[in-house]
């Protein structure tokens, strides 16, 4: 609709309850939004700089804070990329133990990701059913590492302890409970039909446009494209696992929606499969020492955490620090190039249903 | 309104078979979550085991931790309000002098409470 009116422009965020510290300028027409330009840099921390000044031990309590809701996948990515250029291993246990946390990562983000949509689209019992239903895992995060929500748990070559006893009936107990609450989630949101007028047949992002804006993860399966770290190029021991990759076909906010909804099961899958076949053994490498030097070498490792791929180029100066680091956070590309895409034309309305339906975290844009 | 819409519609009343379950949260201060056994809440130094190696001093991550002379020998001081509680001190301590304990209620008034020197660390239940 064309009014007289001049084109308007408002804030979105950083302060908006549904925008995660993160700014957005909305230029509307009535109701139409006519351009959108995103303005991050509210949560920046100069992580790569400060990675600089610390050993490649001390690095991996730090890079928890770079996604606050992912933290095991940044670690995940982190130590692989650390293990190259220190020229360590990790053995089998301890592979094993890290794909079943950073597993364990995933849930607990799509699990936050049901509630944080559920609460901007106006369906707050969902939220706060969602928000609950995070506690039995993170009682295992806690059992197994110590912290609740910073796990502090990844080491270059291994985990810094091994499993606690009864972790299998622990586990057992509550992905069971999981399932009961993926039944409720179901009829609560992802079948109820206030939610899916609000999140069906907006933003839509097809396959091209996907590959074209960076897209990646649960945002690019959603619009048909079979790709996922974890089956293209398999890392810790996701070759010896069995599990599905997850695809939508049709690339509108709902189906990005149901690609996460349906990936909380698949993993729910690896967990138990990993499980089933942990090794006996050790679960770290002796071999790395708190100041151990690393090799004049650089390397380049990519993982699939829960929003898309988390990467890091890191370079090695024979010193007991990196050189250089560079992080490549999943939502940099979601929040910058395909929100700005996706909310051109719509409803203003629609706005937060978009943002949320992309996951993004301006934690892991800024950095 | 067809009547797969209406079906749907009328779904989240399934919710309220949750009326007949318990709440999920507690009433904080009279009843909390009991802590884990590896919980990494503050940490705890005996002194009589320390060696002043000072490591726990170089790894950790944040310089929350300073050596400071104390029973005729260097020990450590933990300034609370910048540590992580990552537990790499405690974990590279080679004596196992250092230790995390379940504490988590170290909340005080002022800064300098924060300030956690060797004998302060070594009573339990906070200063």
């Amino acid at each position: 609709m064309t009014t007289d009116i001049p084109f308007f422009t408002i804030p979105f965020g950083p302060c908006h309850p549904s925008s995660g510290h993160f700014h957005a300028s909305v230029t509307v027409d009535g109701e139409r939004v006519v351009n959108l330009v995103p303005d991050p840099g509210y949560l920046h921390r100069g992580f790569e700089k400060l990675m600089e000044y610390r050993t490649y031990l001390q690095n991996s309590p730090l890079v928890d804070r770079i996604c606050i809701l992912d933290p095991f996948a940044a670690e995940l990515g982190y130590v692989n990329a650390a293990e190259k250029v220190l020229e360590i291993e990790a053995p089998e246990r301890g592979k094993f133990i890290r794909t079943i946390m950073a597993e364990f990562g995933r849930i607990l983000s799509h699990i936050t990701w049901i509630g944080v949509t559920c609460m901007v689209v106006g369906l707050d019992s969902g939220c706060k059913i969602a928000w609950g239903d995070r506690e039995p895992i993170i009682r295992i995060n806690e059992k197994v590492t110590g912290g609740r929500i910073y796990p502090c748990y990844f080491l270059p070559g291994g985990v810094r302890r091994d499993l606690p006893e009864g972790f299998t009936g622990m586990v057992e107990e509550a992905l069971s409970g999981l399932e009961k609450n993926l039944e409720q989630y179901d009829f609560l949101v992802f079948n109820n039909e206030t939610f899916r007028v609000r999140m069906e047949d907006i933003g839509f992002l097809d396959a091209e446009d996907a590959i074209r804006l960076g897209a990646t993860g649960p945002n690019l399966r959603a619009a048909g494209v079979e790709a996922d770290l974890r089956k293209d190029q398999p890392y810790e021991v996701y070759d010896q696992l069995e599990f599905n990759v997850v695809t939508q076909d049709k690339g509108d906010a709902f189906a990005r929606d149901m690609c996460r909804r349906l990936e909380i099961e698949e993993s729910m899958n690896i967990i138990r499969d990993a499980i089933h076949k942990l090794p006996e053994g050790d679960y770290k490498n002796k071999a790395f020492k708190p100041f151990s030097k690393a090799k004049k070498k650089e390397t380049y490792f990519c993982c699939e955490s829960a929003r898309g791929e988390q990467c890091y180029h890191m370079v090695g100066d024979g010193t007991d620090k990196p050189y250089r680091v560079k992080v490549r956070g999943p939502s940099f590309s979601h929040t910058l190039d395909e929100f700005p895409y996706l909310a051109k034309k719509a409803y203003i309305a629609d706005i937060p249903a978009i943002y949320w339906s992309l996951d993004p975290c301006p934690a892991d844009v800024d950095r | 309104m067809n009547e797969m819409s209406l079906r749907r519609l009328l779904q989240p009343f399934k919710l309220f078979r949750n009326l007949t379950k318990k709440p999920m949260t507690l009433v904080f201060p009279q009843e909390a979550l009991p802590p884990v056994d590896n919980y990494r809440g503050r940490q705890f130094l005996d002194p009589e085991k320390c060696v002043g190696c000072g490591m726990c001093s170089r790894v950790c991550p944040n310089d929350a931790v300073t050596m400071v002379e104390y029973m005729d020998k260097k020990c450590p001081e933990i300034n609370l309000g910048k540590c992580c509680f990552c537990a790499l001190c405690a974990e590279n301590c080679p004596t196992g002098a250092l230790y995390m304990t379940s504490e988590v209620f170290i909340a005080g008034y002022d800064k300098s409470f924060a300030v956690y020197g060797p004998e302060k660390l070594s009573k339990k239940e906070g200063a």
